[in-house]
């Protein structure tokens, strides 16, 4: 594999990877900031979670980027046997699942104190 | 094995195609007389038994339906006693969700994911044979405790403090929690496997955009299995430390808290509707894109919609526990996920739509399945988005409106599609065709009955019958929907008689098959029905999504496998690339007493801690055994 395949491979996997990474890092990050956040703002749950959907949107663009650079015809192949490609349809999928995802958790940093317990 | 030994095996590409044909059925035939069938790791003989087995289990939790049916069907009837009533709808559902509709499914896979991967064996098979005992032997403690009157009489679910030692002061709750057990250690096994042969056994060029739809459905079924799964087994093994050794886990009053229970149980209990249901959509894609005849609309997007729905499913179970007083604003939270998970379902339920309508659809008895599925699961779908609203589930929550709702959704979402792939795959594992006939009076029966059935039920929910009372009085108004209900419930009975008696008489006496009688396009339809205790003579190369549609009867194969032990050959992940020859485990009666012993000490724990003590040696023996190096060709690197 040469290092372009190894750079496009990468970046065919972007949206798969920078979704499921970005809503683990949110999740975790809200139970940790859950303590403080009572006492310091109550916006800093609602920042990280907005920087990391935007982070799993990333994702998307980077796939839809190498998939519209390097492979549009294979979508409508039925033969298949471009799994980078099909990697990266799924990396554009995914990426925009987990943005809802963590834009549902931060609707609920925006709407409950959290101070409430 | 020496560099030597391997050049001098015998390989398939020295071997004209009977004699290879002939060889290889002896390497990997399973032994003969009682104890070789015991011994059994053929992963077509395990699936098969495990499909039986739970449809046996279908038969017995349907009786328990009709029996309740026959109870609720007239106000102030004694068919059943309270008691009794207690019991019989308590097995029904555990009887349904845990040795039916999980373990069927799982069964399917077992038997069609090394076919249509293109495989000879399932990964793990010893392990393979190992669930289904587990499978089986939980399934009958459960029923023989329920003749000797011992069944659980807390609910499918079990809730804490009804099922703790001081409400339930008999052995009930810890039969069902064991049941749980043994159901959920098969699961979990099954899973592991599915996911292997998924991932590694996949035929050369069987890319990952190449793997059948079912066969994808049923790896996120798995990976749902693998995260669900553990949840309940801690709920129902800390259930039992409650009540046998005051574990207080449950009790409020030591620092425990019975919504714990709750939680635990519905982490699970959500996701288990999709490991039953993407099956279903699985099989689905498979029957409508051989009757449609075209491939699926919309390969990735179906992809991705299970995906979608598989992680979803695990943000929405606090809907169940909407009424258990949670905090407002979060329940609206978990309604707004509720609700988000229709999209990827909606989204599958265009690209079938959009693929009859670019198809050239044939409508036999499968499809009529399929199309029953659509309805029913639509109007199950439309009204999982009424009760996934707050103040709607408040007021229907624990009425018929809920049970009409999740019947819906389970038999029509999972039910009618699996009677489509009974259909649609029994010529491949009997070589003979079911009658379209009967296949079609099925269809209409089990159609209208479940409609009949339980249609009212949202009426009756509506009009305020709760759920789980065993009668009613004649002054509630109750009675002519409840009439009506029974009614369906037996005209859907009778479909099922149907469909036992086709099998019956069509597995002696039906028309022989052949290999692809529906001109499907996936590998399991390239070998024989039913298929050589090999599966394939030549390990099929895949060059397309639909391999015999694009290549008819000359698929190209792969050489150089041997031709003296089990092997079978693994690719890489992702491009299906050959990487290595793996041996496959032989026969062995290991799993049984493997099986036998893990039985003793689950059900011994349920009367004894000393039985962890005592069971643990004989489960020791047993996998010393099972693992033991035996000096035969397995064993060889």
């Amino acid at each position: 594999m040469t290092d372009t395949d190894g750079r496009s491979r990468l970046l065919y996997w972007a949206g798969v990877a920078l979704g499921p990474l970005a809503w683990g890092v949110n999740l975790q990050g809200i139970y940790a900031l859950a303590h403080f956040s009572c006492e310091t703002t109550r916006t800093s749950g609602a920042i990280m979670s907005a920087a990391l959907a935007i982070i799993a949107l990333l994702g998307t663009a980077i796939s839809a980027r190498a998939v519209r650079r390097r492979a549009g015809a294979e979508w409508a192949d039925a033969q298949g046997g471009g799994p980078s490609t099909f990697m990266a349809w799924l990396g554009v999928g995914s990426g925009v699942l987990f943005a809802l995802v963590i834009a549902n958790q931060l609707a609920a940093s925006l709407m409950i104190s959290p101070c409430l317990r | 094995m020496s560099m030597a030994a391997e050049k001098n095996q015998l390989r398939d590409d020295v071997l004209n195609g009977f004699q290879l044909s002939q060889q290889l059925e002896r390497i990997w035939r399973t032994p003969s007389g009682l104890l070789g069938a015991l011994m059994s790791v053929d992963h077509k003989v395990v699936g098969r038994r495990y499909i039986v087995t739970a449809f046996v289990f279908l038969l017995l939790g349907g009786i328990l339906a009709v029996l309740m049916r026959i109870q609720l069907a007239g106000p102030e009837n004694t068919f059943l006693s309270a008691d009794k009533y207690n019991q019989i709808f308590t097995m029904h559902g555990s009887t349904m969700m845990f040795l039916f509709a999980v373990p069927v499914m799982e069964a399917f896979a077992v038997y069609l994911v090394p076919l249509m991967v293109g495989t000879r064996n399932i990964a793990f098979p010893r392990l393979n044979a190992f669930s289904y005992w587990m499978f089986l032997f939980g399934g009958c403690f459960l029923w023989i405790s329920f003749a000797l009157n011992v069944g659980p009489d807390v609910g499918w679910f079990a809730y804490v403090p009804l099922s703790s030692l001081q409400y339930t002061p008999t052995k009930r709750p810890d039969v069902w929690a064991q049941m749980i057990t043994f159901t959920e250690v098969a699961a979990l096994a099954v899973a592991v496997e599915i996911i292997v042969t998924v991932f590694k056994q996949r035929a050369p060029g069987m890319t990952l955009d190449r793997i059948p739809l079912f066969v994808w459905a049923m790896l996120v079924t798995a990976f749902l299995v693998m995260f669900a799964m553990p949840s309940i087994m801690v709920a129902s093994t800390s259930l039992i430390l409650d009540r046998l050794v005051n574990t207080r886990f449950y009790d409020s009053s030591s620092g425990g808290h019975p919504l714990l229970w709750q939680h635990l149980f519905w982490f699970f209990g959500h996701p288990e509707v999709y490991i039953i249901l993407i099956p279903g959509t699985g099989m689905v894609s498979a029957i409508l894109a051989t009757f449609a005849r075209r491939p699926v609309v919309g390969y990735p997007v179906v992809i991705l919609s299970l995906i979608a729905t598989g992680f979803l499913s695990f943000g929405l179970w606090v809907h169940h526990m909407f009424v258990t007083g949670l905090p407002q604003l979060g329940a609206g939270l978990f309604t707004a996920s509720s609700m988000l998970i229709a999209v990827p379902s909606g989204l599958q339920i265009f690209c079938w739509l959009a693929t009859l309508w670019d198809g050239r659809p044939v409508y036999r008895t499968p499809l009529l399945f399929v199309l029953g599925f659509i309805v029913i699961f639509v109007l199950g779908g439309l009204s999982g988005v009424m009760v996934a609203s707050v103040p709607i589930d408040t007021q229907v929550h624990d009425t018929y409106f809920v049970v009409a709702h999740f019947h819906y959704v389970l038999i029509g979402g999972a039910v009618f599609p699996l009677i489509g792939a009974v259909y649609y795959w029994f010529p491949k594992i009997t070589g003979r065709m079911l009658s379209e006939r009967l296949g079609r009076w099925n269809f209409w029966l089990a159609f209208i009955g479940f409609n009949i059935a339980f249609f009212p039920m949202h009426i009756l929910g509506l009009i305020g019958m709760p759920r789980r009372v065993y009668t009613y009085t004649a002054d509630m108004d109750w009675a002519h929907l409840n009439l009506l209900s029974s009614g369906g419930a037996l005209i859907f009975a009778l479909s099922f008689a149907l469909l036992l008696i086709n099998v019956v008489y069509s597995a002696r006496k039906g028309t022989l098959a052949g290999d692809n009688p529906w001109n499907a396009s996936t590998l399991e339809w390239a070998t024989a029905s039913p298929p050589p205790p090999q599966n394939f003579d030549r390990i099929p190369v895949v060059k397309h999504r639909d391999p015999l549609w694009a290549d008819g009867e000359s698929l190209p194969v792969v050489a150089g496998l041997s031709a003296e032990r089990r092997e079978v050959l693994l690719t890489s992940l992702a491009e299906a690339e050959p990487q290595v020859r793996e041996a496959s485990p032989e026969p062995s009666i290991w799993p049984l007493l493997a099986a036998i012993a893990m039985t003793i000490f689950f059900i011994g724990s349920i009367f004894t801690p000393w039985a962890v003590l005592w069971g643990t040696p004989p489960m020791a023996i047993a996998l010393i055994g099972w693992f033991w190096p035996t000096g035969s060709k397995e064993d060889e690197a």
